[in-house]
């Protein structure tokens, strides 16, 4: 079972943008699947045609992390790194964002928290930017990024994606 | 604005400050007449802000499909007994 209902984008104040989703798992193997770079690389990997030829995560406060991905039509990049504030194995996680080419000021804060109930890991980001400006400008690029990207490769790449591992 | 401030059971004053808010945020926008000030309603912003919130859905909508299909294989490696444990020396 998939909860692909549960997927939530809100903007709870004007410098913040929330992304909650559900999954069925224990939160121990969600926090695994954002945290260990191997297992990061298999699912964050950008729109549609991109890829992500280097995730590396130093899991410790005042560790970096750092993920590039490569459009393969083109061979553009486009990075973001950051730095960790706060970890709180499984539970929690705090860390600096910002993309090497910053189209919007300043850098943002994402704090990721992971709750479990049942066997179901509720996961929520929530990205702070330094202004809302920033946060505009951050979603007014995304919008242009979103649209390039197509939805038509996106709708018919889908259906393949949910498919279950045999 | 007396035409605007009739529906609501709010001050003149207060109709005018959300107006002014909505003007500031650029959702409307005030012409000129003689006696009045027509205000028209602005859609794309609105708009646009509904096309990015899709675009940033879809995204990440993609990302937590490949993730579900990465965490059920995590699940079933999980679940399955494991193999002949290395014996510890």
């Amino acid at each position: 079972m998939l909860f692909p209902d549960s997927f939530k984008v809100s903007t709870p104040s004007d410098r913040e943008i929330r992304v909650t989703r559900s999954f069925e798992a224990r939160r121990r193997l969600v926090f695994d699947a954002f945290t260990k770079p191997e297992l990061v690389r298999r699912w964050l990997l950008g729109p549609p045609g991109w890829s992500m030829p280097l995730c590396e995560i130093d899991l410790r406060v005042g560790g970096a992390y750092r993920y590039v991905w490569r459009s393969e039509q083109d061979g553009s990049q486009m990075a973001l790194g950051g730095v960790f504030r706060e970890i709180t194995p499984v539970e929690r996680l705090v860390a600096t964002e910002r993309f090497d080419d910053a189209w919007y000021p300043g850098e943002a804060l994402d704090t990721t928290v992971f709750v479990e109930t049942g066997a179901i890991t509720t996961t929520t980001i929530t990205i702070l930017y330094e202004s809302q400006e920033a946060r505009d400008t951050a979603r007014r690029s995304g919008m242009e990024y979103g649209m390039a990207a197509g939805y038509e490769r996106l709708e018919k790449l889908l259906p393949t994606l949910t498919g279950e591992p045999t | 604005m007396n035409e605007l401030a009739e529906p609501f059971s709010m001050s003149q004053p207060a109709v005018s400050r959300h107006l002014k808010v909505l003007e500031r945020a650029g959702l409307i926008s005030s012409g000129s007449d003689a006696q009045r000030r027509p205000r028209k309603l602005e859609a794309r912003p609105l708009a646009e802000a509904t096309e990015w919130l899709e675009a940033y859905r879809k995204y990440w909508e993609a990302s937590f499909a490949r993730l579900d299909s990465l965490l059920s294989e995590l699940n079933a490696t999980e679940k399955k007994p494991k193999r002949v444990a290395p014996k510890k020396r």
